[in-house]
């Protein structure tokens, strides 16, 4: 195979660099703006002697630059900001923007990437001396960054032709990672590739990266195979690990989810919980995907009894494979956003309640020979339909147990009556 | 009417007080005969009369004086491994002084202890018999280790007969002189089926009302004291509204700290009321039977509970289906 001669290290997202503008996906306008700007030098200096591109990170705007320098035969000089950070750094560049052509005659195009980079007020000079450049400058010169309105550029923006580039639809970035795959002899599902693309939200650098990622070194690259990639950022993740392991089609691939999960398992256990009647519709395929649960769930008790912690494996087995292959009937039906675990939100809510019902449940244990847990759960609801109902009782059962105030409103569940209770207790 | 819990108020202090469970309370006097007590395990349901009876034996050996000889402990509050090797061991190790050489250890709900516990406790009983004997109070033997149970006498609580249940609900009833009818003590009977904590809690919530204690009070009594409205959450379910029923688990679970092992008696027996084929009922039983089974082997409570839904939610869409 031909790939087997190509050196495996080399980074794709390299690699696959646009050479022409041919190759850049997507922002057709802005390239032509751009275009027509550096061929408007052929006629003469033009008004704006500077293109500023503002856009998200990955969407190719230095690519673009430099494929314009390979199309129009420019010598590409190209600056980053740790060439511009003060304002002597930025006059040793100077020369280069005052010359009108390079050294052999052809013509120069400069390019100042990550103008991000400057921060705070030491780099001040630079963007000074950048400004400076601009009024001498002699060939088309090129500014990029992320935002264009940081106020510290505010100065360099007037002078600048402005120029957008936005993100690339999935569609375009799949295009992409399809030609990279076949460049590369991987035979790769169409979803698989577009499953990477989503994820990349327009970041056709991170695409690349993810393709080869999970695809280098491989013939074939399935849903399954890029369903556990590893995530950017946090809250995307549980919901991408929740996809997997409620879509997933095979034991391996929703392990695998479970094993990249930044939750620990109890906290992954509830995210499940929560929410497989949303995504198991059919009653069948959620009583079984429920059952894996309770299974599991059973592991988890048997861990607590016997302290053995290898029985974790079953737990996650059930949890994750267990649910996922519980679904035979239920279509997806459409996005269904995935919900934060009630239970656990519930349980923080109701914690100061419990916390009381767990300080009356030591009062009652105290003289009633039983344990305070079930005192709580078997005493107390007695005890309230009393203190509703009957103030005399209550008073004498508020003395016998040595209840206090905030015990007794509790249980009376209503201030005034816990008041005239509390005075007969005296 | 008197303002105690009226399950103290009315717990036997002798064992001649005791009225049910003849042989074991007869076992138990021939050891305080003898003024010598082996090891015992007091197995059996709750509301029986194991913490009492314990308790009664502890009085005869000792007098009023019992609880300078006694200790009791509560393996659900205290189950851990240390509470063991410090306050049990502290307690057994040094001789009581007196007619009685030993002390007496009663340790309650001791199913709940955990294995390592119960290992520890193992030991220390063997160590300590000449000073120590221990009692240990559980709804189900079968989670006592072994070891233990090898060297305990058993004894093996059960629920109330109805007349004794009766004659009990009835003398209390009258010493408070609460009006107690023939159909509020069935209804009594019904609902805490023999547990006779329950049944005394509720005769005296019941009677909080000021009103004769007839059915229709306990059933309110009942409905309220467990907020859970089994019936409505079976319904849901079966209606096929899987998250709604979960929902009402959750509130009874959570909100109002129902026991699981509650609930599910009460599923149990909604199932058997329910307007189903007969051959169903037996199906669902066994579905019932199996989430209660992990419930005993240690399992989340809401977790198992709402798998057995999701189980009443498909059996609830077969039938509509005509499976």
């Amino acid at each position: 195979m031909a790939n087997r001669c190509k050196p495996l290290h080399l980074a794709w997202a390299n690699k696959y660099r646009p050479k022409s503008l041919l190759d850049v996906i997507g922002n057709g306008e802005a390239i032509k703006e751009l275009t027509d700007w550096v061929r408007s030098w052929e006629k003469g200096i033009p008004k704006k002697k500077a293109a500023f591109i503002f856009g998200p990170p990955g969407v190719g705007k230095t690519s673009t630059v430099e494929a314009l320098a390979h199309d129009y035969g420019l010598e590409f000089v190209e600056k980053n900001a740790s060439d511009y950070r003060t304002e002597d750094a930025v006059k040793r560049f100077a020369g280069l923007a005052s010359q009108y052509g390079s050294l052999y005659g052809g013509r120069r195009i400069i390019l100042l990437d990550e103008l991000d980079g400057l921060t705070g007020t030491s780099d001040k000079g630079g963007v000074k001396a950048i400004t400076d450049i601009l009024k001498i400058a002699q060939c088309p010169m090129v500014l990029i960054s992320n935002s264009a309105y940081d106020p510290r550029f505010s100065t360099l923006r007037t002078n600048c032709l402005l120029i957008e580039f936005k993100k690339p639809s999935t569609s375009e970035v799949q295009k992409r990672l399809k030609q990279i795959s076949e460049e590369e002899s991987i035979e790769a599902e169409d979803v698989a590739l577009k499953f990477i693309a989503q994820r990349s939200g327009g970041d056709v650098r991170s695409a690349v990266n993810d393709l080869q990622a999970l695809g280098q070194g491989k013939g074939i690259l399935t849903y399954d195979d890029v369903s556990w990639l590893g995530y950017r950022d946090r809250q995307d993740s549980i919901f991408n690990v929740l996809k997997m392991i409620l879509y997933g089609k095979s034991c391996s691939s929703t392990k695998q989810a479970a094993s990249v999960a930044d939750v620990d398992t109890d906290m992954l256990f509830e995210w499940i919980y929560e929410n497989v009647p949303a995504h198991f519709t059919d009653p069948h395929d959620l009583a079984e995907a429920m059952d894996a649960l309770s299974l599991s769930d059973v592991y988890r008790g048997r861990i607590r009894a016997t302290r053995d912690w290898g029985f974790m494996r079953y737990v996650v087995d059930y949890m994750t494979a267990g649910v996922a292959l519980a679904r035979k009937n239920t279509k997806s039906s459409g996005w269904i956003p995935f919900r934060f675990p009630q239970r656990i939100q519930m349980l923080s809510r109701s914690r100061a309640e419990r916390a009381l019902r767990s300080s009356i449940g030591v009062k009652i244990k105290r003289k009633n020979h039983i344990s305070a847990r079930r005192a709580t759960k078997e005493v107390i609801p007695y005890l309230k339909i009393i203190f509703e109902n009957n103030e005399e009782m209550a008073a004498g059962l508020g003395k016998w147990l040595d209840l206090d105030q905030e015990m007794v409103e509790y249980l009376a569940g209503d201030e005034e009556k816990a008041e005239s209770i509390f005075k007969l207790m005296g | 009417m008197s303002f105690e819990v009226w399950t103290e108020k009315y717990r036997p202090k002798k064992l001649a007080e005791i009225v049910d469970q003849k042989d074991i309370v007869e076992r138990l006097k021939s050891f305080t005969k003898s003024k010598n007590v082996p090891h015992c395990i007091f197995a059996g349901p709750p509301g029986t009369g194991k913490t009492t009876a314990a308790l009664c034996l502890a009085r005869d050996l000792y007098g009023e004086a019992y609880r300078e000889h006694t200790m009791e402990l509560n393996a659900s509050d205290e189950r851990g491994i240390d509470v063991v090797r410090e306050t049990v061991k502290t307690f057994a190790r040094v001789r009581s002084i007196g007619e009685v050489h030993f002390k007496i250890m009663i340790l309650d709900e001791a199913d709940n202890m955990t294995s390592d516990a119960q290992q520890a406790l193992r030991r220390t009983m063997e160590r300590y018999t000449e000073t120590c004997r221990f009692v240990m109070c559980a709804n189900y033997s079968g989670k006592i280790i072994e070891p233990i149970q090898s060297r305990c006498a058993p004894f093996r609580f059960t629920y109330l007969p109805r007349e004794a249940h009766d004659s009990q609900l009835m003398e209390i009833a009258e010493k408070e002189e609460v009006k107690l009818s023939k159909e509020g003590l069935d209804a009594i009977f019904e609902v805490c089926g023999g547990d006779l904590r329950r049944a005394i809690n509720t005769l005296q919530s019941s009677a909080s009302l000021g009103k004769p204690v007839d059915a229709k009070v306990v059933y309110a009594i009942t409905g309220k004291a467990s907020p859970v409205d089994v019936h409505e959450m079976l319904k849901v379910a079966m209606d096929g509204d899987f998250i709604g029923s979960r929902k009402r688990l959750r509130d009874m679970i959570q909100k109002y700290g129902v026991a699981g092992s509650d609930i599910i008696r009460q599923i149990h027996t909604e199932i058997f009321k329910a307007e189903l084929p007969e051959k169903w009922k037996v199906r669902l039983a066994g579905i019932v039977g199996e989430a209660d089974f992990r419930l005993v082997e240690g399992a989340d409570e809401e977790i198992q509970l709402s798998a057995l839904l999701a189980r009443l939610v498909e059996a609830g869409c077969d039938f509509r289906n005509g499976k």
